[in-house]
């Protein structure tokens, strides 16, 4: 035989074509094999030298490799114009960062109050803000809460000092259901309102608790308003928020200003309904309190209790936004840090 | 509420599982929020809404479970206790004031033997969370438990005098209770007294004097009704808890009282022996029964669900009501004793529904009327923080409850903020005057995080009149601080945030809320620039003092920060667009390059341009600006662009270049600007 290995050689090209990344390598590449005098000229140029056996022998193998050389040039010279444009486009390279005034983000508990308000503005709700300093008598004594009686306890309450003894005791509002108060007292009905807004209670903060959260309240009025019209607004609601999926459950609950009262809980976000830690093993989460407002508060507001009936909503702004974004301390919100404001 | 499912079973018959049990109890608005298996039994524990004091006892829990599983509740152990007759020794009972105590009943037991519990009594009272004691002491809990009525024993032996006297206490009066604490007492507490003292507060814990010991042989067993207001009061007073007071304070069932009493007798007799020698008792011992009007045409208006007449009744009657038919679906419906919380209609639709199944309501979707309550702050609000958030602004927020050293950090003159009466900590002594500190705050926070570039804003309230009444006005506050980088293919720009940016901020806000006379002066007194509408000044910018960021922990940085009042910027938008025809005619552009001393006002310069480049001139701006290598000290060179149109015709050079030389020649003879 010659004592040429083609197929080493052969070998050795597919090799060294695998590893080039650019048309310019791959040329050089190219020359050194395909060129004038490139080892492929060589060998042929060593045929007329052999013996007519070897010579048609070697001759068709080196045909044939070059044959082969050229489609593999061919081949890899297509896949580096297409790799080419993936990344530059004329002379940008478009793995550089864009150019662009950076985004800026509300708050994320901004982006819920937004959403949820949208959600109710939608049924037909107008949303409306109050005052954060209230009155006894809009935060308790006119929504059927007494002043001194264990159903106040759940509502601790900041006092603000006045310099007049005498003057009327005011409070930082610990729910935003004075709203009902304010806005029955200014309107007649048919009336459907969403409130949101600060609220504050004197509880040590940790983890769970923070003495300034945030509430939406949701209210209507009409001469026809059924508790099943509170199961479905709230269903939408509850629905368009975490999801088409989830379950929903209404649990008789104890509330001075609604009668009958309902606490609703969802079918678990975390483990739809298995039990976890987040849901303490229950499956479901309590998301809001609600029922069907008390003549009373009507009464005191001078609407007639025989003739309009109601419904009342409160929800924890802080509550829904931690398990949609699956936020595990309340701290962070009011912390600010930049990035885990960016973050929504 | 703890209770246990065997002790339940003593009162009513249980064919469900615990779990299943523990499901129609939270379904019907008895929240069981934990159920765990303990020795031989099941413990669960319920919420009890403080509507509910009937709920606060196993007997008052098994009423509800026999009502939601359609049992019946087997009535409470005979009575059997036959009424002593030997009345050898003499007691009276005196009540000061029957609105403090509405019934007090006493029994005397001669010879009782105190022993350690058996193991039942110690099983069941530990079950539900109760330290065994003594068995006459474990015998009034188990009672309280099982009833919710609260006994309590006096050894009878370590009283003076043959009189119970339920008083006020006298000023300065003292009393150690069994927890082995000196109260110090005054006329607003209601206690238990013997001829000399007082011997335990009323409804809330005995006194240590007389407590019941191993040595005691004959006791006072005490079942009383005291007013819950007072029990109230004087727990809060004295910051104590107790079973029997969280009882008190809810209120207990009048009827409930005597029964309990003898109940508790009947265990001492067997359990520690001894003998039930006088009965006294002083005071009302029934309620007035309450009726109440109950239409099931109106319960289906409120609910949305038709309930059978039939079934309704059944509900009712399972949970205790007695109702008379008055008319169709109109009952007459007599109130039990132990359901005072039930006084109107409402509550009775409640306690059906409950019972029915909130689940069996559907779900309808209410017929609203159209008709929108203005609120236009929300919307005005909404907007601002979507312009601030396009210019790439973070919004905060932060608690609007500060510290009173914060407040004062910031060295702005600004009233005394309003002080909180009650605060948890001092974090929250005053409510915050202005944003301004709290922002500070967050800056501090962030470059503590290695963040280089922070740029914050906070819509919210700010408070202010501690003196009078107090106000609460809409504030937006801005901060910026640091060097936002630019990358772009000519390299990079450092942009360090300075008052321009934020003059820049704002204009955004004005243009796109249709503010047109707003103006910023720099107001040298106070080293800000007052923004202006108008006349009004409706807040300042500016660059926060070396000192004053140093108490914030903020080192080798500029701040610059913007407060404004919303409210007084929401009385100037106008948000009516009135568009302005396009030009039909171009118009031709000219700069001016020039040198001009630092201290001269641009703003005077182009009021000049547009003033003598009538009547062509239609825009002058600042083009270009730069301060620094290429320039003298003390001066900074300026280009400014001129557009002159005419709107009739186009306008020919050579109408515009003797103009614009006119305007060139009075900018360098006016300002003494040196043309470039």
């Amino acid at each position: 035989m010659s004592g040429i290995d083609i197929k080493a050689i052969e070998e050795q090209i597919e090799l060294a074509i695998k590893d080039i990344d650019s048309r310019e390598s791959l040329e050089v590449l190219r020359v050194k094999y395909l060129g004038r005098k490139g080892i492929m000229a060589e060998l042929t140029a060593r045929i007329p030298s052999l013996s007519i056996e070897e010579r048609r022998i070697l001759g068709q193998q080196v045909n044939a490799l070059k044959n082969k050389l050229n489609l593999l040039f061919n081949d890899k010279e297509k896949s580096l114009v297409v790799n080419r444009s993936q990344t530059s486009y004329g002379n940008v390279d478009v793995g550089l960062p864009g150019i662009a005034q950076d985004l800026g983000r509300l708050h994320p508990l901004t982006q819920v109050i937004d959403e949820i308000c949208g959600i109710l503005t939608r049924m037909g709700f107008s949303v409306v803000e109050g005052p954060e300093i209230e009155s006894e008598y809009n935060n308790f004594s006119g929504l059927n809460i007494p002043l001194e009686h264990p159903s106040r306890d759940v509502f601790d309450t900041f006092y603000l000092k006045r310099p007049n003894q005498a003057a009327e005791r005011l409070l930082l509002r610990s729910q935003t259901s004075p709203m009902q108060i304010r806005m029955m007292k200014a309107h007649r009905p048919p009336l459907a309102v969403a409130a949101p807004g600060r609220v504050y209670r004197p509880d040590a903060v940790d983890a769970s608790h923070s003495f300034m959260f945030h509430q939406i309240e949701g209210f209507m009025v009409d001469q026809n308003v059924r508790f099943s019209d509170l199961k479905g607004v709230l269903e939408l609601l509850a629905k368009s928020i975490f999801g088409q999926g989830i379950k929903m459950r209404f649990r008789p609950h104890f509330f001075p200003f609604t009668e009958p009262s309902a606490e609703v809980d969802i079918s678990c976000i975390i483990c739809q309904g298995k039990g976890c830690s987040v849901c303490a093993r229950k499956g479901w989460l309590e998301i809001l309190g609600s029922g069907m407002i008390h003549p009373n508060v009507f009464k005191n507001v001078g609407y007639d209790p025989k003739k309009y009936t109601g419904f009342a909503f409160g929800l924890g702004i802080e509550r829904i936004a931690m398990l949609k974004f699956g936020i595990n301390d309340i701290r962070l919100f009011f912390e600010n840090d930049l990035r885990f404001l960016k973050q929504f | 509420m703890k209770v246990t499912y065997n002790w339940l079973k003593d009162f009513v018959e249980i064919k469900i599982t615990p779990q299943a049990l523990a499901d129609k109890l939270t379904m019907a608005g008895l929240e069981v929020t934990s159920l765990e298996q303990a020795t031989e039994d099941w413990l669960l524990e319920i919420e009890v809404t403080s509507n509910r004091p009937d709920c606060l006892s196993i007997s008052g829990i098994a009423r509800e479970v026999a009502a939601i599983t359609g049992k019946k509740i087997h009535p409470p152990r005979a009575d059997k206790h036959p009424t002593p007759k030997t009345q050898q020794q003499d007691f009276a009972i005196k009540i000061q004031d029957p609105k403090d105590c509405v019934l007090y009943t006493a029994k005397i037991i001669q010879g009782v033997r105190v022993i350690a519990s058996p193991d039942w009594l110690k099983q069941r009272l530990e079950l539900v969370g109760c330290r065994s004691v003594n068995s006459i002491a474990d015998i009034t809990n188990y009672i309280l438990f099982e009833y919710g009525e609260p006994l309590h024993a006096f050894d009878l032996d370590k009283l003076i005098g043959q009189e119970i006297i339920v008083r006020r206490a006298k000023a300065q009066e003292t009393l150690t209770t069994i927890d082995g604490k000196s109260r110090a007492l005054d006329e607003s507490v209601l206690v238990i007294a013997d001829k000399n003292q007082a011997v335990a507060l009323a409804g809330i814990m005995g006194g240590l004097k007389t407590e019941v010991g191993l040595e005691t042989k004959n006791i006072l067993l005490e079942a009383a009704v005291f007013d819950p207001l007072i029990i109230r009061r004087t727990r809060q007073k004295l910051g104590m808890q107790s079973e029997s007071a969280y009882r008190f304070e809810r209120g207990i069932n009048l009827d409930v009282v005597e029964a309990a009493s003898r109940r508790a007798v009947e265990l001492i007799e067997k359990v520690s022996a001894g003998k039930c020698i006088l009965e006294k008792k002083l005071g009302v011992s029934r309620r007035k029964q309450s009726r109440v009007t109950f239409d099931l045409e109106r319960a289906e208006k409120v609910l949305g669900v038709n309930i059978p007449a039939s079934r309704a009744k059944g509900i009712l009657s399972g949970l205790g009501f007695k109702l008379t038919t008055k008319k169709k679906n109109i009952f007459l419906v007599d109130v039990p004793s132990h359901r005072p919380d039930v006084r109107i209609e409402e509550d009775l639709i409640e306690e059906l529904v409950r019972i029915f199944g909130y689940e069996r309501i559907p779900t309808t979707l209410p017929a609203v009327k159209p008709r929108i309550i203005p609120d236009n702050t929300r919307d005005l609000v909404s907007r601002i923080k979507n312009i601030l958030v396009g210019l790439g602004l973070n919004e905060v927020i932060s608690y609007s409850l500060i510290a009173r050293q914060l407040s004062e950090k910031l060295d702005i003159e600004t009233p005394a903020p309003i002080e909180i009466l009650n605060p948890l900590s001092k974090e929250q002594e005053v409510l915050r005057p202005l944003l301004a500190s709290s922002l500070l705050d967050c800056v501090s926070h962030n470059l503590n995080h290695k963040q280089d570039y922070i740029n914050i804003f906070e819509v919210a309230k700010a408070f202010l009149g501690s003196s009078g009444e107090p106000r609460e006005g809409l504030n937006l506050a801005i901060a910026l601080c640091g060097t936002r980088p630019w990358l772009f293919p000519q390299g990079l720009i450092k942009d360090e945030a300075g008052i321009l940016h934020l003059k820049g901020i704002l204009e955004a806000i004005f243009v796109k809320l249709g503010i047109k006379e707003y103006s910023f002066k720099v107001d040298a007194a106070l080293a800000t620039i007052a923004v202006y509408i108008a006349a009004e000044r409706i807040g300042s910018l500016f660059r926060v003092d070396k000192d004053v960021l140093g108490r914030f922990q903020i080192k080798n940085k500029e701040v610059v920060l913007a407060e404004l009042s919303l409210d007084r910027l929401f009385l100037k938008v106008n948000l009516l667009k009135k568009f302005t025809p396009l030009p039909l005619y171009p118009g031709i552009s000219r700069d001016i390059s020039f040198l001009i001393k630092e201290e001269l006002k641009v703003e005077e310069i182009i009021r000049m341009i547009q003033e003598k480049g009538r009547p062509w001139i239609k825009q002058a701006y600042v083009s270009d600006y730069y301060q620094g290598k290429q320039i003298p000290a003390g001066f900074k060179g300026l280009t400014i662009s001129c557009l002159y149109r005419a709107d009739e015709r186009t306008l020919a050079e050579s109408e515009i270049n003797p103009l614009h030389s006119e305007l060139t020649v009075l900018i360098q003879e006016k300002f003494g600007a040196q043309i470039r």
